[in-house]
């Protein structure tokens, strides 16, 4: 299953995400959550902490700034930039901006 | 003064600038307030309906070879622009809109031509700019709120708004700066509150709109704050910010 949560700001999408991904992975399903807000929050609200929140989106930023090798696939991928957030749920940031545009 | 509120989305940012915008005209100020979220929702605190009015591709010709691509059509100027344009909302206001993702690509580049040209050339000294930015940080790393000398974040005493505020600091270290960046806390529940945001973003918070169930009540009912809870505590947080930010304006409030 693969489910995108979408709605306006402030409504409650990250949470409700969160909440979604943890539950079912109680169930013993293997769950990836993805974050693909360019304002990454999904880590916080899963529980992982906000200094590994932050870890995971300057590993993020590595990649963009061509410090790290592009993988090969998605399992090396959520291998190397995920994280393993509670309940067994792995989390990776798929977008973020961090800089300020020069122009 | 040239003012936008950027943060997290559902921090308050359109309940904010359209109440401030509007408290400003009813000083006998002109005020164009000015929405940048492809959904918008600032049109609501100005009473004006679901408003699709992307400024029309007639009111934009192609630029010279070595300026703009797109500008304004000769005789248009920014404030006739705002005058043809601008659909005049509660107490005055102006509203402008651009960002839409109804229209097709091509007409956005005309619309956002005008747009900036608008923004860019109307007369500091005559015209307000209250500015409503899209949550999150996208749009307010790209510098859409360069307009602004004034950037407020507006930010809710939790985690996730916290962090958003704290990225959006960055814009500090862009080449366009604004001159003032500072916060605005919003739902403050807590006397605490205020000075934990404080110590976690290092910005100064210039004020502490209380949470407020009238204002809530109101937003549920379709209503402005200022329509649907005029004496809240809210709006006399927001009055407060609009005496400090502009000292010199007159004391007495006109419904226009």
């Amino acid at each position: 299953m693969k489910v995108a949560v979408i709605g306006k700001g402030g409504s409650g999408k990250t949470t409700t995400s969160a909440i979604v991904a943890r539950t079912l992975a109680r169930t013993g399903r293997d769950v990836v959550a993805l974050d693909c807000d360019t304002n990454p929050n999904l880590g916080i609200s899963l529980g992982i902490g906000d200094d590994e929140a932050e870890r995971l989106m300057a590993m993020r930023q590595g990649l963009e700034a061509g410090d790290e090798e592009h993988a090969r696939g998605w399992d090396v991928l959520l291998d190397r930039f995920g994280t393993d957030a509670p309940d067994g749920v792995r989390l990776a940031v798929v977008s973020w901006i961090e800089n300020p545009e020069p122009g | 003064m040239r003012v936008a509120f950027v943060g997290k989305g559902g921090v308050g940012k359109s309940m904010i600038a359209g109440t401030f915008a509007r408290l400003l005209a009813r000083r006998g100020e002109d005020v164009l307030a000015v929405d940048t979220d492809p959904m918008p929702g600032l049109n609501f605190m100005l009473g004006l309906p679901v408003v699709d009015i992307a400024i029309p591709d007639e009111a934009v010709v192609e630029g010279p070879p070595d300026g703009d691509r797109f500008v304004l059509r000769p005789g248009l100027d920014a404030i006739g622009a705002v005058e043809a344009y601008a659909p005049v909302g509660a107490d005055g206001v102006r509203y402008l809109q651009f960002g839409n993702l109804r229209g097709p690509v091509s007409t956005q580049f005309r619309s956002q031509a005008a747009f900036r040209q608008i923004v860019r050339d109307l007369p500091e000294d005559r015209w307000h700019l209250i500015g409503d930015l899209p949550g999150g940080t996208r749009q307010a790393m790209f510098g859409w709120g360069k307009f602004a000398d004034t950037v407020a974040i507006v930010v809710e005493p939790t985690p996730k708004s916290i962090s958003t505020a704290c990225r959006l600091a960055r814009m500090r270290e862009a080449t366009w700066a604004p001159r003032e960046l500072v916060v605005v806390a919003n739902r403050v529940r807590l006397a605490t509150d205020a000075d934990d945001i404080s110590a976690r973003t290092g910005l100064r918070v210039v004020a502490a709109i209380p949470d407020d169930p009238e204002v809530s009540a109101a937003d549920r009912a379709g209503l402005a704050p200022l329509d649907g809870a005029p004496h809240s505590p809210f709006v006399a947080a927001v009055r407060g910010l609009v005496d400090q930010s502009v000292p010199t304006l007159a004391r007495e409030e006109v419904t226009r």
